[in-house]
């Protein structure tokens, strides 16, 4: 009989213990105050999602067969309405200490699993980084984009439009792809 | 009484082994078709026959490229390679695996990387279907002339033979895009599925290599809804895969690019490796057959083989 509980408890601790593995893996906001900062981050985005929509229909259309000229100066003009809209932002905006703690703990968790080498291999192939980054900037020519495996996007803070995050070294960028524009980072977020 | 008896026997069992001695050709030809015909992709493929494209009117023609927007002089030779192929091997269209713009993507740099090189085939009417890689912006799905209509992932039905192409943005594979993935192979019903997409699952490059995370999100979709061929690139060689799970994986990330020896030479799961040159790939589609050719820069065939698709368990 004690036998019996004993296997009972163990196999309770075992399922216990993987659902609480597969539930650090998709490490969803913690606590209160971590739900409160994904909700600002995701409203923030929200916001600008509007804005980048607002500014672009004032842009006239891309000719239905445009050309890579027409095609490069549509997204350069996007750009310049939005540097111009965003002319006071800072770093920290959309990044906020909130979100910041966040997406530590979950590259903490995902680098620490078990395929952590590889999640983060994937992330640093050719990723050199960059010494400094300017927000409002055009994400620069010379690096490649680099790979966001599946297990880190998963439990990112979803994003809306034309916005996605990326890795420049070991800082989390995030990217609007269409004006081609950083609108945010943060310093060394993914772990050594 | 007794002699007779073995005497019967005797001729019986002579009977018996010339009537299979007669027919045993007849006998044993007819399992080695069935063999033959019972076939998995997988074994088709491993065996590597030098095999010519048949080039039949009516069969599904197309050429793979990928990792070759320099703008530099192999990138301009392979292209004319192709060009020159055409004359011959009328493809219906090109795919592209990704990174089909290095570096800036100025208005100068999309005609020197890619409208100038492949003026020909452009001129000739052949459409381009390009999936993005990782040194490709995004804006490249507004890009005329990669026919991505806007999207950064998508899937079409080929205009002959019963094929289905699914092009995936591997760079960023958020849940949205797997979603998708699972939803656009459950409802094909062609013979044929066939993936698109930058990052190999399988690559014996010592630069990159296999990219197991993403092998780990998209390999049991391809499993489970019959995916027969993948064409990924990013690293800079050809490279044929052993059948895995009865699926054939191509590497063809040598369109510009070239990253001579870096096939790793112990790799198990090399079928064919090519990497002193660049090459692009010829492919045809007949009924259940896929023919392929990788095309080397000066020409030579390097690699040649058939495949048949998988049928749904």
């Amino acid at each position: 009989m004690t036998h019996r509980i004993g296997r009972l408890m163990l196999l309770l601790s075992v399922v216990a213990g993987t659902v609480s593995a597969i539930a650090a893996r998709e490490a969803p906001p913690a606590n209160p105050t971590e739900s409160q900062a994904v909700e600002a981050f995701q409203l923030h985005v929200k916001e600008y999602v509007a804005l980048h929509e607002k500014l672009e229909a004032t842009l006239p259309h891309l000719a239905r067969k445009h050309t890579p000229e027409q095609l490069v100066a549509h997204q350069h003009a996007l750009g310049d309405l939005i540097k111009e809209a965003r002319k006071d932002s800072k770093p920290g905006e959309f990044f906020t200490p909130g979100i910041k703690v966040l997406v530590k703990r979950i590259l903490g968790v995902v680098v620490a699993g078990p395929d952590g080498k590889t999640v983060k291999a994937s992330i640093m192939d050719e990723n050199p980084g960059l010494p400094s980054l300017v927000i409002n900037e055009r994400y620069p020519a010379s690096i490649p984009l680099s790979t966001m495996p599946p297990q880190v996007l998963k439990p990112l803070p979803e994003l809306h439009g034309e916005l996605e995050y990326r890795f420049i070294g070991r800082r989390l960028i995030l990217l609007d792809t269409e004006a081609d524009i950083i609108l945010d980072f943060t310093d060394d977020i993914l772990p050594q | 009484m007794k002699f007779r008896r073995r005497f019967i026997a005797g001729w019986l069992v002579f009977l018996l082994f010339a009537a299979c001695y007669a027919s045993g050709p007849a006998i044993s030809a007819r399992p080695a078709a069935a063999e033959e015909a019972a076939k998995t992709a997988a074994e088709q493929a491993a065996s590597g026959q030098d095999v010519a494209l048949p080039n039949q009117s009516g069969s599904l023609k197309f050429t793979v490229l990928g990792d070759f927007g320099t703008g530099e002089k192999p990138e301009y030779e392979l292209a004319a390679q192709m060009a020159k192929f055409y004359a011959g091997f009328k493809f219906e269209f090109v795919i592209t695996v990704g990174d089909n713009l290095y570096g800036p993507e100025r208005p100068q740099d999309f005609k020197l990387k890619f409208e100038d090189p492949y003026k020909e085939l452009l001129d000739a009417g052949v459409p381009f279907y390009a999936s993005l890689g990782n040194h490709d912006a995004r804006a490249q799905r507004d890009y005329k002339l990669f026919n991505l209509g806007g999207k950064l992932y998508y899937s079409f039905k080929a205009p002959k033979e019963k094929v289905r192409f699914f092009l995936l943005d591997s760079t960023y594979p958020v849940p949205e895009q797997i979603d998708w993935l699972e939803k656009e192979l459950k409802g094909s019903s062609e013979d044929w599925k066939i993936a698109v997409f930058h990052h190999p699952p399988y690559s014996s490059g010592g630069r990159h290599g296999s990219d197991l995370k993403l092998r780990e999100t998209l390999e049991p979709l391809f499993i489970k809804y019959n995916v027969s061929v993948v064409f990924n690139g990013h690293d800079h060689f050809y490279e044929r895969i052993k059948p895995q799970h009865d699926i054939v994986y191509f590497v063809t990330g040598s369109g510009g690019q070239l990253a001579v020896g870096d096939i790793d030479r112990n790799s198990n799961i090399t079928a064919k490796g090519f990497d002193t040159d660049q090459a692009f790939m010829a492919v045809e589609i007949s009924g259940d057959k896929m023919y392929y050719n990788a095309i080397s820069r000066t020409g030579q065939v390097v690699d040649s083989g058939i495949i048949t698709h998988r049928i749904p368990q």
